[in-house]
């Protein structure tokens, strides 16, 4: 065979090919296991789905997962919104410093960033001494292996995730639709929130379905800081594995969280044009 | 640090896969390629090269790898000119299986626990202890088996920090359930294992009818019950080491904790902020159990399990790393200052409930569930 036989297309897809190979291998394939396992263990029928509807444990947990990623995600909007805003409306120099700075947490380990937290936020912490040296509080407050824990430093990691898609389009936005408003008389806030806010809201959007989609998943965060008592599903689904060694219910849980997390991004295709937000950012 | 928790993560998925190919849900290709693909067959077949003219002893690695090569392995040694090799990857009842089994045993004695010993004994792949060598009056009442013999105990015992609580120090675990008198924080495992047990006590239920309590699905869920009222004072500890830290970083004021972890923290803490009563704590053995076929043969093998109730090498052990000696003369020979701390001490057995592998065996999948739920909801 001659490289003349080939159409452009298949020299393409040539290209593709070994991506493609890894993913099916790696990826495609143990997951159709999974898929697999969850329906014949302990025996072949939909029992361990029939879980969600009666285990108690197991609804709490996804109560929870969904209640800390929603929380997460409306803190994460909220203080990205306001430092994305900061970067490219407020001030003009150093736009390049700030954007190093929301960057830098990347370069550090998830599970690093988590235990910086322990020592910050433990009860002899520094936080914690240091509200007592200054005699703000006379007994230490209970920061952490708490939900409110998981949720400082889950927001902490998820930040950048969401300054960036709201970055990215506030970089796009002319300054001059503002400038006309306030021109022909509009308020400041009536400037931002009718002229300048409608034109973020695709990157507040896909802000929001990132950080959310990233915090369901959430592993290690909450097991370091929740004490063990904020039981997000994919520790839920160790747990199974690990402890019970009961694989149905863990695939099972592994499966309905992936579909789980598919139906939030089809939701959410409604409102984000989901081809600009991954695809052509910046 | 790293590697400790590399080995425990890999001691997991052994034994995860070695389940799934005891349920005959992964073939045996299947498990040997799962061992292979976690590394852990090179290390099982590190042994292959040796010789019968040696022993091989394995444990879980770590320090305690270190100890037993200096107090019973050098030791032997010397004793018989016989050399020791120390190997600290593991013997889970799966991999004992898989190398009898594959015929290529390079294990000579291992350090197990009651329940894998009856399973693996059962199902023929260890052998009987040979009682007229190794001393069954050596060894604790209920830590001797067919296929399996104790060589050293740890216990779930109650922990606390007295100078966070004003000197007002919990002795049982109705106190603990009180946290009116004494507040703080508490820790738990975040297993049922050795942790039902203190919510039982705690609900008035003599020790010696605790497995009784909780042979009922009442009986557990009155127990379960206790943690659901306590709950907003529980951090959970997921390994050893967690638990320690929890005392360290005085984020907990009590709790229940292996007794070899606590003997650490009496070294690292201060000694009027640690303390431990064995009061309602609950003891459980770790077994010597001997492959099928071990290269260095049946009587070298119960040689040196006998030799290793020395009641002085196991008063070495527990000084070294906190494991209680199993044999009973030993305690007499425990350093003043060490009393207190040995779990296996005649005043510390007297209030302590052995660990029950049956009710374990029977219950704890469906326990597990509901405590889980009581801990989170």
């Amino acid at each position: 065979m001659t490289p003349g036989l080939l159409t452009d297309r298949h020299r393409y897809w040539l290209l593709i090919l070994p991506a493609l190979l890894v993913m099916i291998v790696f990826y495609i394939w143990p997951l159709v296991n999974i898929l697999g396992i969850s329906v014949t263990e302990p025996e072949p029928g939909l029992g361990n789905y029939t879980l969600l509807a009666t285990s108690h444990p197991i609804q709490t947990s996804f109560i929870i997962t969904f209640r800390v990623a929603a929380i997460t995600t409306a803190f994460c909007l909220v203080l990205g919104y306001i430092v994305s805003y900061a970067i490219y409306n407020a001030s003009q120099r150093g736009v390049g410093l700030m954007v190093a700075l929301v960057l830098l947490p990347f370069w550090i380990s998830v599970l690093i960033r988590s235990f910086s937290w322990i020592v910050l936020l433990g009860r002899s912490g520094l936080v914690n001494d240091a509200l007592m040296g200054m005699g703000l509080i006379d007994r230490p407050l209970r920061l952490m292996h708490n939900e409110f824990g998981v949720l400082i430093a889950m927001v902490h990691v998820m930040l950048p995730f969401a300054v960036l898609p709201i970055m990215a389009n506030m970089k796009g936005i002319d300054r001059s639709f503002v400038n006309a408003a306030r021109g022909l008389g509009a308020s400041e806030w009536t400037a931002f929130w009718q002229v300048y806010f409608p034109q973020t809201k695709p990157g507040v959007l896909s802000a929001a379905l990132l950080v959310f989609v990233l915090s369901l998943g959430f592993y290690i965060t909450p097991a370091l800081l929740g004490g063990g008592r904020v039981l997000m599903i994919s520790e839920y689904i160790t747990y199974q594995i690990q402890e019970f060694l009961k694989w149905g219910t863990g695939t099972m849980l592994s499966v309905t969280l992936l579909v789980a997390t598919g139906v939030v991004i089809l939701a959410a295709a409604r409102f984000v044009n989901l081809r600009r937000a991954f695809l052509e950012r910046g | 640090m790293t590697d400790t928790v590399d080995q425990e993560f890999r001691a997991d998925f052994v034994e995860i896969a070695a389940h799934r190919y005891r349920e005959g849900r992964l073939s045996r290709r299947g498990f040997i390629a799962a061992l292979g693909a976690l590394g852990v067959l090179p290390m099982m077949g590190r042994g292959a090269m040796a010789q019968a003219k040696e022993l091989v002893i394995v444990n879980w690695g770590g320090t305690a790898a270190d100890v037993i090569k200096e107090v019973l392995g050098d030791t032997y040694t010397a004793a018989t000119g016989m050399p020791v090799v120390i190997d600290g990857s593991g013997p889970s009842a799966g991999k004992i299986r898989a190398m009898v089994e594959s015929g290529a045993v390079v294990w000579d004695v291992c350090d197990s626990g009651p329940g894998s010993a009856i399973i693996l004994g059962e199902a023929g792949m260890t052998q009987e202890i040979d009682y007229s060598v190794v001393d069954k009056s050596k060894v604790i009442d209920g830590a001797t088996w067919k296929y399996g013999v104790g060589n050293y105990v740890y216990s779930y015992v109650l922990a606390s920090n007295p100078r966070m609580l004003g000197g007002n120090v919990p002795q049982t675990w109705e106190d603990v359930w009180n946290v009116k008198d004494f507040p703080g924080m508490r820790t738990f495992r975040k297993s049922v294992r050795g942790m039902l047990e203190s919510a039982t006590m705690a609900m008035g239920v003599a020790p010696e009818n605790v497995y009784e309590t909780l042979g009922t699905q009442d009986g557990i869920d009155a127990a379960v019950d206790k943690f659901r009222q306590l709950r907003e004072h529980i951090i959970v500890w997921g390994s050893g080491s967690d638990s320690q830290n929890l005392f360290l970083q005085e984020e907990v004021s009590m709790g229940n904790i292996w007794s070899t972890r606590a003997h650490l923290l009496k070294d690292e803490m201060d000694a009027d902020s640690f303390t431990v009563t064995f009061n309602g704590g609950v003891i459980s053995p770790g077994v010597w159990v001997v492959p099928k076929d071990n290269p260095a043969g049946t009587e070298e093998a119960m040689k040196f399990i006998a030799f290793a109730q020395d009641p002085e090498l196991q008063v070495k052990w527990l000084e070294l790393i906190g494991s209680g000696p199993v044999n009973p003369a030993a305690a007499a020979l425990v350093p003043e200052n060490l009393k207190k701390w040995n779990p296996s001490s005649p005043e510390n057995l007297a209030t302590q409930i052995l660990y029950n592998d049956e009710w374990y065996a029977k219950y704890q999948i469906s326990a597990e569930e509901q405590y889980v739920d009581a801990l989170i909801n």
